[in-house]
Protein backbone atom coordinates (compact mmCIF):
# COMPACT_ATOMS: atom_id res chain seq x y z
CA UNK A 1 0.00 0.00 0.00
CA UNK A 2 1.31 3.03 -0.87
CA UNK A 3 1.56 5.61 2.02
CA UNK A 4 1.42 9.07 2.01
CA UNK A 5 3.07 12.25 3.87
CA UNK A 6 0.12 12.45 6.93
CA UNK A 7 1.42 8.83 7.71
CA UNK A 8 4.23 9.60 7.96
CA UNK A 9 3.27 12.41 10.23
CA UNK A 10 2.48 10.68 13.40
CA UNK A 11 5.54 8.69 13.46
CA UNK A 12 7.65 11.71 13.07
CA UNK A 13 5.86 12.76 16.10
CA UNK A 14 6.71 9.39 18.23
CA UNK A 15 10.18 10.34 17.37
CA UNK A 16 10.36 13.53 17.96
CA UNK A 17 8.56 12.98 21.78
CA UNK A 18 10.92 10.01 22.00
CA UNK A 19 13.81 11.74 21.37
CA UNK A 20 13.00 14.50 23.97
CA UNK A 21 12.75 11.67 26.45
CA UNK A 22 16.52 12.49 26.82
CA UNK A 23 17.68 9.35 25.77
CA UNK A 24 21.20 9.72 23.85
CA UNK A 25 20.34 10.60 20.27
CA UNK A 26 21.82 10.10 17.40
CA UNK A 27 23.47 13.51 15.19
CA UNK A 28 20.24 12.91 13.07
CA UNK A 29 17.89 12.10 15.94
CA UNK A 30 18.90 15.52 17.46
CA UNK A 31 18.27 17.31 13.63
CA UNK A 32 14.76 15.80 13.67
CA UNK A 33 14.14 17.30 17.18
CA UNK A 34 15.34 20.73 16.46
CA UNK A 35 13.11 22.55 16.43
CA UNK A 36 13.98 25.27 13.48
CA UNK A 37 14.19 22.10 11.38
CA UNK A 38 11.28 20.64 12.04
CA UNK A 39 9.47 24.30 10.99
CA UNK A 40 11.82 24.16 7.61
CA UNK A 41 11.00 20.41 6.85
CA UNK A 42 7.16 21.26 7.78
CA UNK A 43 7.10 24.10 5.06
CA UNK A 44 8.87 21.94 2.65
CA UNK A 45 7.27 18.58 2.79
CA UNK A 46 3.62 19.57 3.77
CA UNK A 47 2.48 17.96 0.70
CA UNK A 48 3.39 15.33 -2.09
CA UNK A 49 2.88 18.00 -4.56
CA UNK A 50 4.99 20.25 -2.94
CA UNK A 51 7.72 17.67 -2.27
CA UNK A 52 7.32 16.34 -6.31
CA UNK A 53 8.26 19.89 -7.45
CA UNK A 54 10.69 20.31 -4.31
CA UNK A 55 12.35 17.06 -6.32
CA UNK A 56 11.70 18.40 -9.24
CA UNK A 57 13.16 21.85 -9.12
CA UNK A 58 16.73 21.74 -9.78
CA UNK A 59 16.92 18.80 -12.81
CA UNK A 60 14.33 20.42 -14.40
CA UNK A 61 16.28 23.53 -14.67
CA UNK A 62 19.54 21.72 -15.44
CA UNK A 63 18.47 20.04 -18.15
CA UNK A 64 16.56 22.15 -19.74
CA UNK A 65 19.05 25.12 -19.44
CA UNK A 66 22.11 22.95 -19.43
CA UNK A 67 21.56 20.52 -21.51
CA UNK A 68 19.43 22.11 -24.10
CA UNK A 69 19.81 25.79 -23.52
CA UNK A 70 23.38 24.98 -25.81
CA UNK A 71 21.75 23.72 -28.11
CA UNK A 72 19.10 26.07 -28.54
CA UNK A 73 21.45 28.96 -28.59
CA UNK A 74 23.50 27.38 -31.16
CA UNK A 75 20.39 27.42 -33.73
CA UNK A 76 19.60 30.65 -33.06
CA UNK A 77 22.79 32.15 -33.28
CA UNK A 78 23.15 30.56 -36.93
CA UNK A 79 20.07 32.60 -38.08
CA UNK A 80 22.25 35.95 -36.84
CA UNK A 81 24.27 37.99 -39.00
CA UNK A 82 26.76 38.56 -36.43
CA UNK A 83 27.62 37.25 -33.03
CA UNK A 84 28.78 38.17 -29.83
CA UNK A 85 27.12 41.68 -30.45
CA UNK A 86 29.41 44.65 -30.95
CA UNK A 87 28.76 47.91 -30.23
CA UNK A 88 25.50 47.92 -29.34
CA UNK A 89 24.81 46.76 -33.38
CA UNK A 90 21.35 44.51 -33.56
CA UNK A 91 21.42 41.13 -34.66
CA UNK A 92 19.47 40.39 -38.16
CA UNK A 93 18.14 37.36 -39.22
CA UNK A 94 19.78 35.94 -42.04
CA UNK A 95 19.98 32.69 -43.60
CA UNK A 96 23.07 33.49 -45.07
CA UNK A 97 24.89 31.30 -43.05
CA UNK A 98 22.87 28.31 -43.79
CA UNK A 99 23.18 28.99 -47.37
CA UNK A 100 27.05 29.77 -47.37
CA UNK A 101 27.60 26.15 -46.69
CA UNK A 102 26.93 24.95 -50.07
CA UNK A 103 28.63 27.69 -52.25
CA UNK A 104 31.49 26.19 -51.41
CA UNK A 105 33.26 23.06 -52.05
CA UNK A 106 35.77 23.16 -49.58
CA UNK A 107 32.91 22.93 -46.94
CA UNK A 108 30.62 20.49 -48.61
CA UNK A 109 33.48 17.96 -49.26
CA UNK A 110 34.50 17.61 -45.56
CA UNK A 111 31.11 17.40 -44.68
CA UNK A 112 30.70 14.11 -47.18
CA UNK A 113 33.78 13.32 -46.66
CA UNK A 114 33.21 13.22 -42.52
CA UNK A 115 30.15 11.37 -43.49
CA UNK A 116 31.60 8.39 -45.71
CA UNK A 117 34.42 8.49 -43.22
CA UNK A 118 32.16 7.29 -40.00
CA UNK A 119 30.00 5.24 -42.17
CA UNK A 120 32.89 3.17 -43.06
CA UNK A 121 34.83 3.31 -39.53
CA UNK A 122 31.57 1.88 -38.48
CA UNK A 123 31.16 -1.02 -40.54
CA UNK A 124 35.06 -1.97 -40.02
CA UNK A 125 34.66 -1.85 -36.47
CA UNK A 126 31.27 -3.92 -36.31
CA UNK A 127 33.38 -6.65 -38.42
CA UNK A 128 36.66 -6.52 -36.79
CA UNK A 129 34.96 -6.38 -32.92
CA UNK A 130 31.95 -8.77 -33.88
CA UNK A 131 34.36 -12.26 -33.15
CA UNK A 132 36.12 -10.67 -30.18
CA UNK A 133 32.97 -10.20 -28.79
CA UNK A 134 31.74 -13.48 -29.47
CA UNK A 135 34.26 -15.28 -28.29
CA UNK A 136 34.77 -13.06 -24.68
CA UNK A 137 30.86 -14.16 -24.54
CA UNK A 138 30.72 -17.77 -25.79
CA UNK A 139 34.21 -19.39 -25.93
CA UNK A 140 35.63 -17.69 -22.36
CA UNK A 141 34.95 -19.20 -19.19
CA UNK A 142 32.82 -17.25 -17.20
CA UNK A 143 35.56 -16.56 -14.51
CA UNK A 144 37.80 -15.35 -16.42
CA UNK A 145 35.28 -13.05 -19.22
CA UNK A 146 36.23 -10.36 -16.25
CA UNK A 147 39.81 -10.74 -16.99
CA UNK A 148 39.73 -10.62 -20.76
CA UNK A 149 37.40 -7.95 -20.30
CA UNK A 150 39.54 -5.93 -18.16
CA UNK A 151 42.39 -6.71 -21.04
CA UNK A 152 40.42 -4.97 -23.57
CA UNK A 153 38.74 -2.17 -20.86
CA UNK A 154 42.23 -0.81 -20.02
CA UNK A 155 43.77 0.41 -22.97
CA UNK A 156 40.50 2.74 -23.14
CA UNK A 157 40.61 4.58 -19.95
CA UNK A 158 43.34 6.42 -21.40
CA UNK A 159 42.20 9.86 -22.68
CA UNK A 160 42.14 10.54 -26.61
CA UNK A 161 45.16 12.75 -27.01
CA UNK A 162 47.30 9.79 -25.41
CA UNK A 163 46.11 7.58 -27.39
CA UNK A 164 46.66 9.52 -30.26
CA UNK A 165 50.04 10.37 -29.84
CA UNK A 166 50.51 6.13 -29.43
CA UNK A 167 49.57 5.94 -33.00
CA UNK A 168 51.32 8.74 -34.27
CA UNK A 169 54.54 6.38 -33.00
CA UNK A 170 53.27 3.46 -33.86
CA UNK A 171 52.65 4.32 -37.75
CA UNK A 172 55.41 6.75 -38.05
CA UNK A 173 58.39 6.49 -40.60
CA UNK A 174 60.29 5.07 -37.98
CA UNK A 175 57.49 3.22 -36.42
CA UNK A 176 57.15 -0.31 -35.38
CA UNK A 177 55.44 -0.96 -38.49
CA UNK A 178 57.58 0.07 -40.91
CA UNK A 179 60.53 -1.60 -38.75
CA UNK A 180 58.68 -4.59 -38.75
CA UNK A 181 58.12 -4.71 -42.37
CA UNK A 182 61.93 -3.65 -43.04
CA UNK A 183 63.00 -6.46 -40.90
CA UNK A 184 60.79 -9.15 -42.81
CA UNK A 185 62.36 -7.50 -45.94
CA UNK A 186 58.84 -6.52 -47.31
CA UNK A 187 59.94 -3.12 -48.02
CA UNK A 188 63.14 -1.19 -48.17
CA UNK A 189 61.84 1.94 -47.65
CA UNK A 190 59.56 3.33 -45.28
CA UNK A 191 55.55 3.64 -46.27
CA UNK A 192 54.43 6.78 -45.21
CA UNK A 193 51.14 5.58 -43.43
CA UNK A 194 51.05 9.33 -41.55
CA UNK A 195 48.58 12.10 -42.45
CA UNK A 196 46.33 9.84 -44.41
CA UNK A 197 43.04 8.51 -44.33
CA UNK A 198 44.83 5.14 -43.45
CA UNK A 199 46.35 6.63 -40.47
CA UNK A 200 43.15 8.19 -39.46
CA UNK A 201 41.25 5.35 -39.89
CA UNK A 202 43.34 3.27 -37.81
CA UNK A 203 43.05 6.09 -34.91
CA UNK A 204 39.37 6.33 -34.86
CA UNK A 205 38.81 2.39 -34.67
CA UNK A 206 41.70 2.50 -32.24
CA UNK A 207 39.61 5.35 -29.97
CA UNK A 208 36.16 3.69 -30.92
CA UNK A 209 35.78 0.38 -30.99
CA UNK A 210 35.27 -0.29 -27.03
CA UNK A 211 32.00 1.57 -27.72
CA UNK A 212 31.17 -1.76 -29.93
CA UNK A 213 32.74 -4.03 -28.46
CA UNK A 214 30.68 -3.56 -25.11
CA UNK A 215 27.34 -3.77 -26.20
CA UNK A 216 27.97 -6.46 -28.33
CA UNK A 217 28.85 -8.09 -25.60
CA UNK A 218 26.29 -7.79 -23.12
CA UNK A 219 24.23 -8.95 -26.72
CA UNK A 220 25.76 -12.02 -26.67
CA UNK A 221 26.47 -12.88 -23.52
CA UNK A 222 22.83 -12.73 -23.15
CA UNK A 223 22.00 -15.33 -25.82
CA UNK A 224 21.53 -18.50 -23.89
CA UNK A 225 23.94 -21.40 -24.74
CA UNK A 226 20.66 -23.54 -25.44
CA UNK A 227 19.16 -21.86 -28.44
CA UNK A 228 22.57 -22.53 -29.92
CA UNK A 229 22.47 -25.78 -28.98
CA UNK A 230 18.63 -26.88 -30.33
CA UNK A 231 19.72 -25.41 -33.58
CA UNK A 232 22.43 -27.98 -33.80
CA UNK A 233 20.03 -30.51 -32.64
CA UNK A 234 17.51 -29.66 -35.54
CA UNK A 235 20.79 -30.30 -37.95
CA UNK A 236 21.33 -26.38 -38.21
CA UNK A 237 25.24 -25.97 -39.20
CA UNK A 238 27.30 -23.53 -37.97
CA UNK A 239 26.88 -20.75 -40.60
CA UNK A 240 23.23 -21.24 -40.49
CA UNK A 241 23.10 -21.36 -36.78
CA UNK A 242 24.90 -18.24 -36.75
CA UNK A 243 22.66 -16.08 -39.88
CA UNK A 244 19.92 -17.39 -37.93
CA UNK A 245 19.91 -17.33 -33.81
CA UNK A 246 22.66 -15.39 -33.16
CA UNK A 247 23.01 -12.44 -35.71
CA UNK A 248 19.41 -11.63 -35.08
CA UNK A 249 19.28 -12.02 -31.01
CA UNK A 250 22.45 -9.41 -31.26
CA UNK A 251 20.45 -6.83 -32.94
CA UNK A 252 20.02 -4.98 -30.23
CA UNK A 253 23.91 -4.47 -29.31
CA UNK A 254 25.07 -3.73 -33.19
CA UNK A 255 22.32 -1.39 -33.53
CA UNK A 256 23.38 0.62 -30.34
CA UNK A 257 27.17 -0.02 -30.95
CA UNK A 258 26.78 1.28 -34.33
CA UNK A 259 24.98 4.38 -33.24
CA UNK A 260 27.66 4.96 -30.60
CA UNK A 261 30.43 5.10 -32.87
CA UNK A 262 29.17 6.63 -35.74
CA UNK A 263 28.14 9.77 -33.71
CA UNK A 264 31.34 9.59 -31.58
CA UNK A 265 33.38 9.34 -35.13
CA UNK A 266 31.89 12.15 -36.35
CA UNK A 267 33.14 14.58 -32.95
CA UNK A 268 36.35 14.06 -32.82
CA UNK A 269 38.49 17.11 -33.54
CA UNK A 270 42.51 16.69 -31.96
CA UNK A 271 42.97 12.80 -34.15
CA UNK A 272 42.20 14.30 -37.86
CA UNK A 273 44.05 17.18 -37.07
CA UNK A 274 47.08 15.33 -36.02
CA UNK A 275 46.61 12.43 -37.66
CA UNK A 276 45.52 13.44 -40.74
CA UNK A 277 46.69 15.27 -43.78
CA UNK A 278 45.54 18.16 -46.09
CA UNK A 279 43.20 15.55 -48.05
CA UNK A 280 41.73 14.11 -45.23
CA UNK A 281 40.29 17.09 -43.51
CA UNK A 282 37.08 16.58 -41.96
CA UNK A 283 34.04 18.56 -40.68
CA UNK A 284 34.79 18.93 -37.55
CA UNK A 285 38.26 20.89 -38.73
CA UNK A 286 36.02 23.10 -40.53
CA UNK A 287 33.84 24.14 -38.26
CA UNK A 288 36.82 24.95 -35.68
CA UNK A 289 38.11 27.03 -38.02
CA UNK A 290 34.90 29.53 -37.59
CA UNK A 291 35.96 29.49 -33.59
CA UNK A 292 39.65 30.22 -33.54
CA UNK A 293 39.64 33.55 -35.71
CA UNK A 294 37.68 36.75 -33.72
CA UNK A 295 34.24 36.95 -33.09
CA UNK A 296 32.27 37.36 -36.26
CA UNK A 297 32.25 34.09 -38.30
CA UNK A 298 30.83 32.45 -35.12
CA UNK A 299 27.05 32.49 -37.01
CA UNK A 300 28.59 30.62 -39.80
CA UNK A 301 30.36 27.98 -37.26
CA UNK A 302 26.83 27.43 -35.42
CA UNK A 303 25.41 27.10 -38.90
CA UNK A 304 27.37 24.09 -40.23
CA UNK A 305 27.37 22.79 -36.53
CA UNK A 306 23.95 22.34 -36.27
CA UNK A 307 23.88 21.38 -39.81
CA UNK A 308 26.20 18.43 -38.88
CA UNK A 309 23.67 17.84 -35.62
CA UNK A 310 20.97 17.04 -37.53
CA UNK A 311 22.14 15.18 -39.93
CA UNK A 312 23.66 12.47 -37.72
CA UNK A 313 21.12 12.76 -35.61
CA UNK A 314 18.63 11.54 -38.45
CA UNK A 315 21.18 9.00 -39.78
CA UNK A 316 21.30 7.34 -36.38
CA UNK A 317 17.07 7.81 -35.70
CA UNK A 318 16.87 5.94 -39.67
CA UNK A 319 18.98 3.56 -38.67
CA UNK A 320 17.54 2.77 -35.00
CA UNK A 321 14.39 2.83 -37.16
CA UNK A 322 15.39 0.37 -39.68
CA UNK A 323 16.71 -1.80 -37.34
CA UNK A 324 13.31 -2.21 -36.17
CA UNK A 325 13.55 -0.34 -32.53
CA UNK A 326 13.02 3.19 -30.81
CA UNK A 327 15.64 5.28 -29.86
CA UNK A 328 14.60 5.09 -26.64
CA UNK A 329 15.28 1.87 -25.52
CA UNK A 330 19.12 2.25 -26.93
CA UNK A 331 19.06 5.31 -23.97
CA UNK A 332 18.42 2.52 -21.30
CA UNK B 1 30.76 -24.15 -33.19
CA UNK B 2 33.69 -26.04 -35.29
CA UNK B 3 37.31 -26.28 -33.56
CA UNK B 4 39.14 -24.42 -36.52
CA UNK B 5 36.33 -21.33 -36.17
CA UNK B 6 37.19 -21.64 -32.58
CA UNK B 7 40.79 -21.03 -33.31
CA UNK B 8 40.53 -18.35 -35.64
CA UNK B 9 38.32 -16.62 -32.98
CA UNK B 10 41.20 -16.84 -30.44
CA UNK B 11 42.99 -15.16 -32.57
CA UNK B 12 41.00 -12.74 -33.43
CA UNK B 13 40.75 -11.91 -29.84
CA UNK B 14 44.58 -12.01 -29.35
CA UNK B 15 45.02 -10.01 -32.29
CA UNK B 16 42.39 -7.26 -31.15
CA UNK B 17 44.43 -7.17 -27.78
CA UNK B 18 48.15 -6.60 -29.59
CA UNK B 19 46.61 -3.98 -31.48
CA UNK B 20 45.47 -2.12 -28.74
CA UNK B 21 48.64 -2.29 -26.03
CA UNK B 22 51.29 -2.07 -28.76
CA UNK B 23 50.59 1.52 -29.59
CA UNK B 24 50.81 2.35 -25.63
CA UNK B 25 53.63 0.11 -25.33
CA UNK B 26 55.70 1.67 -27.77
CA UNK B 27 54.60 5.25 -26.58
CA UNK B 28 56.12 4.32 -22.59
CA UNK B 29 58.93 2.29 -23.92
CA UNK B 30 59.89 5.38 -26.07
CA UNK B 31 59.54 7.65 -23.05
CA UNK B 32 62.93 5.73 -21.47
CA UNK B 33 64.79 6.10 -24.92
CA UNK B 34 68.20 7.90 -24.61
CA UNK B 35 67.49 10.09 -27.71
CA UNK B 36 65.55 13.18 -28.91
CA UNK B 37 64.40 11.20 -31.99
CA UNK B 38 60.79 8.96 -31.37
CA UNK B 39 61.49 5.77 -33.33
CA UNK B 40 63.68 3.04 -34.16
CA UNK B 41 66.43 1.95 -33.10
CA UNK B 42 66.58 1.96 -29.67
CA UNK B 43 70.30 2.35 -28.81
CA UNK B 44 70.21 3.63 -24.94
CA UNK B 45 67.90 3.77 -22.00
CA UNK B 46 67.83 7.23 -20.02
CA UNK B 47 65.40 8.56 -17.00
CA UNK B 48 65.84 12.04 -17.80
CA UNK B 49 63.05 12.74 -19.66
CA UNK B 50 61.00 12.06 -16.40
CA UNK B 51 63.31 13.94 -13.83
CA UNK B 52 63.02 16.82 -16.80
CA UNK B 53 59.12 16.15 -16.81
CA UNK B 54 58.69 16.51 -12.95
CA UNK B 55 61.02 19.39 -12.67
CA UNK B 56 59.62 21.02 -15.13
CA UNK B 57 56.96 23.68 -12.96
CA UNK B 58 54.37 24.23 -16.18
CA UNK B 59 53.61 20.59 -16.35
CA UNK B 60 53.12 20.59 -12.94
CA UNK B 61 50.93 23.38 -12.81
CA UNK B 62 48.71 22.38 -15.82
CA UNK B 63 48.62 18.87 -13.82
CA UNK B 64 47.13 20.37 -10.68
CA UNK B 65 44.75 22.70 -12.95
CA UNK B 66 43.64 19.24 -14.68
CA UNK B 67 42.96 17.94 -11.57
CA UNK B 68 41.30 20.54 -9.95
CA UNK B 69 38.97 20.75 -12.95
CA UNK B 70 38.32 17.18 -12.10
CA UNK B 71 37.82 17.27 -8.96
CA UNK B 72 35.36 19.51 -9.04
CA UNK B 73 33.48 18.69 -12.08
CA UNK B 74 32.99 15.08 -10.69
CA UNK B 75 31.73 16.75 -7.38
CA UNK B 76 29.15 18.83 -9.33
CA UNK B 77 28.31 15.82 -11.90
CA UNK B 78 27.39 13.50 -8.95
CA UNK B 79 25.15 15.85 -6.93
CA UNK B 80 23.38 16.74 -9.70
CA UNK B 81 23.49 13.18 -11.53
CA UNK B 82 22.11 11.74 -8.21
CA UNK B 83 19.51 14.26 -7.74
CA UNK B 84 18.26 13.79 -11.43
CA UNK B 85 18.59 10.03 -11.23
CA UNK B 86 16.19 10.41 -7.68
CA UNK B 87 14.03 12.68 -9.71
CA UNK B 88 13.35 10.69 -12.54
CA UNK B 89 13.94 7.19 -11.17
CA UNK B 90 10.63 6.82 -9.01
CA UNK B 91 8.74 9.47 -10.00
CA UNK B 92 6.05 8.40 -13.00
CA UNK B 93 4.73 11.97 -14.71
CA UNK B 94 3.65 12.86 -17.80
CA UNK B 95 6.86 14.13 -20.54
CA UNK B 96 8.92 11.74 -18.12
CA UNK B 97 10.25 10.45 -21.75
CA UNK B 98 11.52 13.88 -23.00
CA UNK B 99 12.52 14.68 -19.50
CA UNK B 100 14.59 11.70 -20.06
CA UNK B 101 15.44 12.19 -22.82
CA UNK B 102 17.04 15.59 -22.26
CA UNK B 103 19.13 14.13 -19.47
CA UNK B 104 20.88 12.06 -22.20
CA UNK B 105 21.36 14.28 -25.12
CA UNK B 106 24.97 15.64 -23.71
CA UNK B 107 26.18 11.92 -24.03
CA UNK B 108 25.39 11.55 -27.43
CA UNK B 109 25.90 14.82 -29.15
CA UNK B 110 29.45 14.41 -31.76
CA UNK B 111 32.29 16.03 -29.35
CA UNK B 112 32.86 19.00 -31.22
CA UNK B 113 29.23 20.21 -31.70
CA UNK B 114 28.92 19.89 -27.66
CA UNK B 115 32.28 21.61 -27.18
CA UNK B 116 31.12 24.54 -30.27
CA UNK B 117 27.59 25.08 -28.77
CA UNK B 118 28.96 25.01 -25.04
CA UNK B 119 31.35 28.30 -26.20
CA UNK B 120 28.35 29.60 -27.33
CA UNK B 121 26.30 29.39 -24.42
CA UNK B 122 29.27 30.36 -22.18
CA UNK B 123 29.52 33.89 -23.92
CA UNK B 124 25.84 34.31 -23.68
CA UNK B 125 25.88 34.16 -19.67
CA UNK B 126 29.35 35.78 -19.48
CA UNK B 127 31.30 33.05 -18.28
CA UNK B 128 34.78 33.92 -19.42
CA UNK B 129 36.81 30.81 -21.22
CA UNK B 130 38.73 29.30 -18.40
CA UNK B 131 38.67 27.07 -16.02
CA UNK B 132 34.82 27.74 -14.45
CA UNK B 133 33.57 27.17 -18.37
CA UNK B 134 35.46 24.42 -18.56
CA UNK B 135 34.06 22.82 -15.29
CA UNK B 136 30.48 23.78 -16.75
CA UNK B 137 31.51 21.74 -19.96
CA UNK B 138 32.72 19.07 -18.32
CA UNK B 139 29.54 18.50 -15.66
CA UNK B 140 27.22 18.65 -18.37
CA UNK B 141 29.05 15.81 -20.67
CA UNK B 142 28.96 14.19 -17.16
CA UNK B 143 26.00 14.27 -15.47
CA UNK B 144 23.83 11.89 -18.43
CA UNK B 145 26.49 8.92 -17.72
CA UNK B 146 26.09 9.74 -13.64
CA UNK B 147 22.57 9.89 -13.66
CA UNK B 148 21.98 6.59 -15.73
CA UNK B 149 24.53 4.80 -13.30
CA UNK B 150 22.97 5.91 -10.52
CA UNK B 151 19.18 5.05 -11.72
CA UNK B 152 20.14 1.38 -12.14
CA UNK B 153 21.16 1.34 -8.67
CA UNK B 154 18.35 3.24 -7.52
CA UNK B 155 16.30 0.89 -9.12
CA UNK B 156 17.09 -2.38 -6.63
CA UNK B 157 16.33 -0.09 -3.74
CA UNK B 158 13.65 -1.78 -1.91
CA UNK B 159 11.11 0.28 -1.49
CA UNK B 160 10.26 -0.91 2.41
CA UNK B 161 13.98 0.58 3.41
CA UNK B 162 12.78 3.94 2.77
CA UNK B 163 9.49 3.12 4.04
CA UNK B 164 10.44 1.97 7.35
CA UNK B 165 12.80 4.94 8.02
CA UNK B 166 10.28 6.96 7.79
CA UNK B 167 7.51 4.75 10.03
CA UNK B 168 10.52 5.18 12.39
CA UNK B 169 10.03 9.00 12.09
CA UNK B 170 12.83 10.20 9.95
CA UNK B 171 11.62 12.85 7.30
CA UNK B 172 11.98 12.68 3.40
CA UNK B 173 15.81 14.08 3.92
CA UNK B 174 17.51 12.32 7.17
CA UNK B 175 15.23 8.99 5.00
CA UNK B 176 17.74 9.84 1.77
CA UNK B 177 20.72 10.41 3.68
CA UNK B 178 20.54 7.71 6.33
CA UNK B 179 19.02 5.31 4.13
CA UNK B 180 19.49 5.87 -0.08
CA UNK B 181 22.71 7.44 -0.38
CA UNK B 182 24.84 4.55 1.36
CA UNK B 183 22.95 2.00 -0.61
CA UNK B 184 23.97 4.15 -3.60
CA UNK B 185 27.50 4.73 -2.82
CA UNK B 186 28.91 1.84 -4.66
CA UNK B 187 27.40 3.51 -7.65
CA UNK B 188 28.94 6.93 -6.59
CA UNK B 189 31.98 6.11 -6.19
CA UNK B 190 31.98 3.94 -9.55
CA UNK B 191 30.87 7.43 -11.41
CA UNK B 192 32.71 9.48 -9.42
CA UNK B 193 35.70 7.50 -11.02
CA UNK B 194 34.42 7.59 -14.27
CA UNK B 195 33.77 11.16 -14.29
CA UNK B 196 36.98 12.15 -13.08
CA UNK B 197 38.67 9.97 -15.83
CA UNK B 198 36.29 11.47 -18.26
CA UNK B 199 37.37 15.49 -17.23
CA UNK B 200 41.14 14.72 -16.28
CA UNK B 201 40.78 13.22 -20.60
CA UNK B 202 38.78 15.41 -22.71
CA UNK B 203 40.44 17.64 -25.10
CA UNK B 204 37.74 19.06 -27.36
CA UNK B 205 35.91 20.61 -24.30
CA UNK B 206 39.00 21.99 -22.77
CA UNK B 207 40.34 22.90 -25.85
CA UNK B 208 37.36 25.36 -27.22
CA UNK B 209 36.15 26.12 -23.11
CA UNK B 210 39.63 27.43 -22.24
CA UNK B 211 41.61 30.53 -21.59
CA UNK B 212 45.09 30.91 -21.92
CA UNK B 213 46.10 28.59 -19.30
CA UNK B 214 45.49 24.47 -20.94
CA UNK B 215 44.53 21.67 -19.28
CA UNK B 216 46.58 18.36 -19.59
CA UNK B 217 45.70 17.27 -22.79
CA UNK B 218 45.49 20.67 -25.02
CA UNK B 219 49.15 21.20 -23.19
CA UNK B 220 50.01 17.49 -24.42
CA UNK B 221 48.22 18.89 -27.59
CA UNK B 222 50.19 21.86 -28.46
CA UNK B 223 53.41 20.46 -27.88
CA UNK B 224 52.83 17.56 -30.48
CA UNK B 225 51.70 20.30 -32.87
CA UNK B 226 55.14 21.56 -32.69
CA UNK B 227 56.56 17.65 -32.98
CA UNK B 228 57.56 14.97 -31.20
CA UNK B 229 59.79 14.79 -27.84
CA UNK B 230 60.35 12.03 -25.61
CA UNK B 231 59.11 14.19 -22.59
CA UNK B 232 55.45 14.17 -23.83
CA UNK B 233 55.91 10.13 -23.88
CA UNK B 234 57.18 10.70 -20.36
CA UNK B 235 53.75 13.09 -19.87
CA UNK B 236 51.79 10.56 -21.74
CA UNK B 237 53.15 7.22 -19.42
CA UNK B 238 52.28 9.11 -16.22
CA UNK B 239 48.83 9.79 -17.23
CA UNK B 240 48.61 6.16 -18.55
CA UNK B 241 49.52 4.85 -15.18
CA UNK B 242 47.35 7.37 -13.12
CA UNK B 243 44.10 6.45 -15.80
CA UNK B 244 44.65 2.76 -15.52
CA UNK B 245 44.74 2.72 -11.65
CA UNK B 246 41.24 4.61 -10.93
CA UNK B 247 39.67 2.77 -13.58
CA UNK B 248 40.47 -0.56 -12.44
CA UNK B 249 39.64 1.07 -9.32
CA UNK B 250 36.07 2.10 -10.80
CA UNK B 251 35.25 -1.24 -12.30
CA UNK B 252 36.20 -2.72 -9.16
CA UNK B 253 33.34 -0.95 -6.53
CA UNK B 254 31.36 -1.47 -10.04
CA UNK B 255 31.63 -4.84 -10.09
CA UNK B 256 30.96 -4.88 -6.37
CA UNK B 257 27.87 -3.12 -6.86
CA UNK B 258 26.54 -5.70 -9.73
CA UNK B 259 27.06 -8.62 -7.38
CA UNK B 260 24.78 -6.85 -5.11
CA UNK B 261 26.87 -5.72 -2.25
Amino acid sequence: MARTESDYAEAAERRVSAGRGGQRRSVWGRLLANDLYQAVSAVLFKSERRQFWLLASLPLLWVFIAHLGPIVQMVWISFVDSYPPTGGRVPQFTVANWTSFFQEAIFVMPFLRTLAFAFVLTLCTLVLTYPVAYFLAKHVKRQNQLLFLLLLLIPFWVGEIVRTYAIMILLGNNGAVNLALKYLGLIDRPIPFMYTSFSLGVGIIYLTSLYMLLPLYSALEKIPNSYLEAAADLGAGSWYRFRRVTLPLSKEGIASGCTLVFLISTGYYATPVLLGGPSTTVFAETIAGFFHVAGDKWPVGAAFSSLMLITTLAITGLFLKLMGRSGRSMMQ
Amino acid sequence: MTRHTRILMSVIYWAFIVYLFVPLVLMVTMGFKDSKFIGFPIRGWTLEWYASVFQDTQVLGVFAYSMTIALATTALSLAIGTWIACFLGPHKFRGKLIVFAITCLPAVIPGIISAISLRIFARLIELEPGMLAIILGHTVHNVPFVALVVMARLATLPKSHVEAARDLGADAIVAFFRITLPYLMPALIGAGIFCMLLSFDDFVRAFFLGGYEPTLPVLIFAKLRSGMSPEINAISTVVLLLTAVLGLWAERSMRRLNKGA
